[in-house]
């Protein structure tokens, strides 16, 4: 792919900051479809949530009518950085935006797949991104993300923990036009769906070339695209045994405790970077007395 | 001296930096200058403050504590309490940070809550084994002021002496030491932060440096050399340790109140000039008579008093100095300002290892290159310090397109010196105190030892005279 195609973009972190700055209410009508007192919120903000974006774009382009629904409607070569930014930016908005503010998000983004309809070159198969199969593919594979990248590389995490955030997250789907009672609400039944999908999981040439870019993104500068390869490579390192080998990686070695921590201090100089975006730290600092209120009204 | 783009002939450091991509300031490498500054103030003068104002704010401090050990890793570990000494360290040697740099660095900075009471209190329970008001007979769990990764606790001592408690977050000396040996990130973020530099020796000093910050029981024994030796002093102020209520992570000493730098700044300036003279002799004196440096010239480090008394606090940074590493920097002042030999002081240069012999240069540029570093005491007279004197030492040091900077080096035992330049001139620019610098140098300067020059110099010249002769 060429230069061209890429027009050099950059700001990032600046937009992404923006985005979730915009996205936590001074003010909120009311604790939005989660609520302080979720493993939703908890994770939301892990140091390990970049990783997790960024494994679960990886897998979701597995799935060749999602990916061709991406490359063949979404703007997001002419703009990468402002895609990624919209897209942390309804996350979101639906996580700790009250709820009419995540209903509006939704709709939004609702309205927009109803517009995204075609066909898929490499299996020949119709498509439209309001298919609830596909938006459970998305749905489900980002779940599996968090819920991994936070296991390997975020704070810890009980067994019961994620099961609720897959509860949790059922909400999360029905927003995005997925039939209420078809997530899967537990770890079991995540499982489930997707040894039941892997059969139409293939890298497609669009796949394979956007991933690649994705771990590059060559308009970074220098510093930049040194610190945002190792946080790839620590993302590839997270995928599923099955994910990788469709990339054609080699299965990776276990990620041990030096190589976890070495990741942990490489997503902390990048959590600096976006703690000194303008609004970052007022809004977390919101988030985080919403938080022990919650905590201490329970206890 | 004017900078020119083609004279810079055999300067092989600077030219590879400035032809290589890294010298740009981008907004990745804010990743590390984002830390340059932000240690700045967080030694801090008052206690951190929240972006918010008045009672809202002491609100949010308590609502944002930091509860637990975790609490504490997830806020100081993954390098942030590491770039955060960096930035210390790049703090007094950067002059002229970008804007969103210097921005991310107050951000990070503001980022970090005080310990919740009680979490203090758990780390004096884990020091002493005893709950704080037990080992103390009066605790007050609200915190005075941040210091360095810990914060500052009133109390009053079961035989009635006030006290300031330092108590160090718990787990931090484990995680940063985690942090730190992460090399290869370190060198990369160093590389980018300080382009012209050796990013290995930095990294050496950058370990040495807050190793020592994170051991307490060091930071006693420099103040109690300090309170010892200015034992009686008019003018100078060290709190005196309390030895039994110390440990690695614990430091107590007597209490004392006064004035921040900052108030300071509104006294009248004869105040101001008497504060300035008193931080003067100070960092003179103890470096030509004592051979130690506090290398830690904060502005949050002192407490000001009327009448030109000057408490000195924090000694978590100090330089020993042996009598061959001093010798050279004696000679120095010696023969530029006083005997006025330019070879003589060219080869005292060379012998300290700060020149390489036989440099093409004329000795009269490399006399007219370092004069400033000396400006203030090279004639007599009173002088006034500015702000513009100090940058103008900042940017003469960190000028690498100097021809002289291809010769020229700081060796590792004096880098700590030049936060003399860059730091106490700095807070002496800013108070635009005037003095007879050369005058009050030359009674404290070995080799002269001249007689009191102002009314302090008479007091401490009583001082000397009845100490007892030391040791």
């Amino acid at each position: 792919m060429t230069a061209d195609v890429y027009p050099a973009a950059g700001g990032l972190v600046e937009r992404a900051a923006a985005a979730f700055v915009s996205s936590v209410p001074e003010v909120p009508a009311d604790d939005g479809y989660f609520g302080p007192a979720s493993v939703t919120w908890r994770l939301n903000g892990d140091l390990s949530a970049p990783l997790a974006g960024l494994r679960s774009l990886l897998v979701q382009a597995l799935h060749p009518l999602a990916m061709a629904g991406v490359d063949q409607h979404s703007d997001w070569r002419a703009d990468p950085a402002g895609r990624l930014a919209s897209t942390a930016a309804y996350l979101a908005t639906i996580t700790y935006g009250d709820r009419a503010t995540a209903q509006r998000a939704a709709a939004r983004v609702r309205k927009i797949h109803e517009r995204v309809r075609g066909v898929d070159p490499v299996t020949g198969q119709g498509y439209a991104a309001g298919d609830p199969d596909l938006l459970l593919w998305v749905h489900a594979a980002l779940v599996e993300s968090v819920l991994a990248s936070a296991d390997l590389f975020g704070g810890p995490l009980s067994e019961a923990d994620k099961d609720r955030y897959v509860a949790e997250m059922t909400a999360a789907a029905e927003l995005v036009g997925i039939p209420p009672g078809r997530a899967p609400s537990t770890i079991a039944e995540l499982d489930d769906y997707l040894s039941a999908v892997r059969p139409v999981l293939a890298l497609s040439p669009a796949a394979a070339e956007s991933t690649r870019y994705l771990l590059d993104l060559p308009w970074l500068d220098e510093e930049m695209g040194g610190l945002w390869r190792d946080v790839g490579d620590a993302a590839v390192a997270a995928l599923p045994e099955w994910a990788a080998r469709l990339y054609g990686l080699v299965p990776r070695e276990p990620v041990t405790e030096q190589r976890r921590a070495e990741v942990r201090q490489l997503l902390g100089v990048l959590d600096v970077l976006y703690l000194g975006e303008p609004g970052v730290l007022e809004a977390r600092q919101r988030l985080e007395l919403r938080m022990r209120q919650a905590r201490r009204g329970k206890a | 001296m004017s900078r020119t783009e083609e004279g810079v002939p055999g300067e092989p450091r600077a030219r590879a930096a400035a032809g290589s991509p890294r010298l740009r300031l981008s907004r990745g490498l804010a990743a590390v200058r984002l830390a340059a500054r932000g240690g700045a103030r967080y030694a801090g003068s008052a206690p951190r403050l929240f972006i918010a104002a008045g009672e809202h704010r002491q609100r949010l401090r308590n609502d944002l504590a930091l509860q637990t050990a975790e609490d504490v890793a997830a806020t100081l570990g993954t390098m942030k309490g590491v770039l955060m000494k960096i930035g210390q360290m790049a703090s007094y040697v950067d002059d002229g940070l970008a804007p969103p740099v210097r921005r991310t660095l107050s951000r990070l900075q503001d980022s970090v809550p005080p310990m919740s009471a009680e979490l203090a209190a758990e780390v004096i329970r884990g020091e002493f084994g005893a709950a704080p008001e037990e080992v103390f007979g009066t605790w007050d769990p609200e915190p005075i002021a941040a210091a360095s990764i810990g914060q500052v606790h009133r109390a009053i001592t079961r035989d009635g002496r006030a006290v300031a408690v330092k108590v160090q977050y718990p787990g931090i000396a484990k995680t940063i030491e985690a942090d730190l040996g992460n090399v290869a990130l370190l060198r990369s973020l160093l590389r980018v932060a300080a382009p012209n530099q050796d990013v290995n020796a930095l990294i050496d000093e950058l370990r040495e440096r807050i190793t020592e910050e994170l051991d307490y029981e060091r930071e006693a024994v420099n103040q109690r050399m300090f309170a010892d030796y200015y034992d009686g002093h008019p003018t100078i102020g060290v709190p005196r340790i309390v030895d039994e209520l110390s440990t690695a992570r614990v430091v107590t000493s007597d209490l004392v109140t006064g004035a921040r730098f900052a108030e300071l700044l509104d006294w009248p300036q004869t105040e101001k000039d008497l504060a300035a003279e008193t931080m003067y002799r100070f960092t003179f004196r103890s470096l030509y008579e004592a051979h130690a440096f506090n290398g830690d010239p904060h502005p949050g480090n002192y407490l000001f008093h009327r009448g030109g008394r000057v408490t000195f606090l924090d000694f978590g940074l100090v330089k020993y100095f042996t009598p061959d590493e001093l010798q050279p920097l004696v000679h120095m002042v010696r023969y530029l300002c006083v005997d006025e030999d330019p070879e003589a002081f060219r080869r005292a240069m060379e012998e300290a290892d700060f020149l390489t012999p036989g440099a093409p240069l004329p000795t009269e540029q490399i006399v007219e290159h370092m004069a400033l570093f000396y400006d203030t005491v090279r004639t007599p007279g009173p002088r006034t310090m500015t702000q513009g004197y100090a940058s103008a030492v900042a940017r003469r040091y960190f000028d690498f397109r100097n021809p002289l900077a291809a010769y020229a080096r700081i060796p590792r035992s004096y880098v700590i010196l030049q936060r003399i330049n860059l730091g106490m001139f700095a807070l002496l620019g800013e108070l635009g105190a005037t003095g007879n610098w050369r005058a009050i140098a030359e009674e404290i300067w070995p080799f002269v030892q001249a007689p009191p020059s102002t009314a302090m110099g008479e007091a401490e010249a009583a001082w000397l005279a009845r100490r007892p002769a030391r040791s």
